[in-house]
């Protein structure tokens, strides 16, 4: 694709407020133009927030996990593991912020290619938040004898 | 406008556009497949409440044949890449290295490559194949 094609590409699809997929086209406020295109400020934000969190969790956990106690993974591994406060906090935040951010991942996806309404937008974002929340407390359900043996 | 947003977002570019589309894709391959294993990790891993310790562990025992060993090992790398790909769209969110796309992928990579090069050799030391 020439440059002049990219740039008439773009400016027909986000900037005018206009989207086209296939033989469908949506209209929108530029606002919501802007939110289709990137899911949104605060999510923006909180993905970035919670790929800090990952970095330093998840570089712990798999450290842990893979360079210091590989082969010996075991329910007593882990509760011996859940013993020190430093991998309590790990794997709260991690369970917290892994959550989050595939959730939203994964809708940064979708949302390239469907939920193209703003109100199907919006029921995306709540049923993934029910989700999301879900697996967040079923979570904490599975780790919690460990953490509080 | 128009003109100017384009220019902008293409600073730097060259060589990087094929391969931003590489980053760009491997980054969703690797998000989605990671994303798929953190759900799957989360049912597994609450077995161990919902039906004992024992069969946690014998589940725990089946991870440890060299299939499982070289998949985990692939998912490591996946989020490895993820990750480091990651830090290098924040660097660009904060507008670090926006003239140098390539430079900093690369560098990205570099450290990507020998971080995970540690856990290949702790796999392959586990399976004997090292």
């Amino acid at each position: 694709m020439s440059e002049q094609t990219i740039a008439a590409t773009q400016t027909s699809s986000s900037r005018d407020g206009v989207r086209t997929s296939g033989s469908r086209t949506w209209k929108y406020s530029s606002r919501e133009a802007i939110d289709a295109a990137r899911g949104g400020v605060w999510a923006w934000l909180f993905q970035r927030v919670t790929a800090g969190v990952l970095v330093w969790g998840l570089g712990s956990h798999l450290i842990a996990t893979h360079i210091y106690a590989l082969g010996e993974l075991s329910y007593g591994n882990i509760g011996h593991r859940l013993t020190a406060a430093y991998f309590i906090v790990v794997d709260i935040a991690l369970l917290a912020a892994a959550v989050y951010h595939a959730l939203n991942g994964i809708r940064m996806v979708v949302l390239d290619y469907w939920f193209k309404t703003a109100s199907s937008r919006r029921g995306l974002a709540v049923v993934l938040w029910f989700f999301g929340l879900a697996s967040f407390v079923y979570g904490m359900w599975a780790l919690w004898p460990w953490i509080t043996k | 406008m128009a003109g100017k947003d384009r220019q902008t977002a293409n600073v730097g570019a060259g060589n990087w556009k094929g391969l931003g589309m590489w980053a760009w894709l491997l980054f969703r391959i690797s998000g989605l497949v990671v994303a798929g294993y953190l759900f799957v990790h989360i049912v597994i891993i609450s077995t161990g409440r919902l039906s004992g310790a024992s069969s946690l562990d014998s589940i725990f025992r089946s991870f440890d044949k060299p299939l499982f060993v070289v998949l985990d090992l692939l998912l490591v790398w996946a989020i490895i890449f993820h990750a480091f790909n990651g830090v290098r769209v924040v660097l660009m969110d904060l507008g670090i290295g926006i003239g140098r796309h390539k430079a900093v992928f690369i560098g990205a990579m570099a450290v990507a490559v020998v971080s995970l090069a540690f856990f290949a050799v702790k796999a392959f030391e586990f399976l004997g194949w090292g």
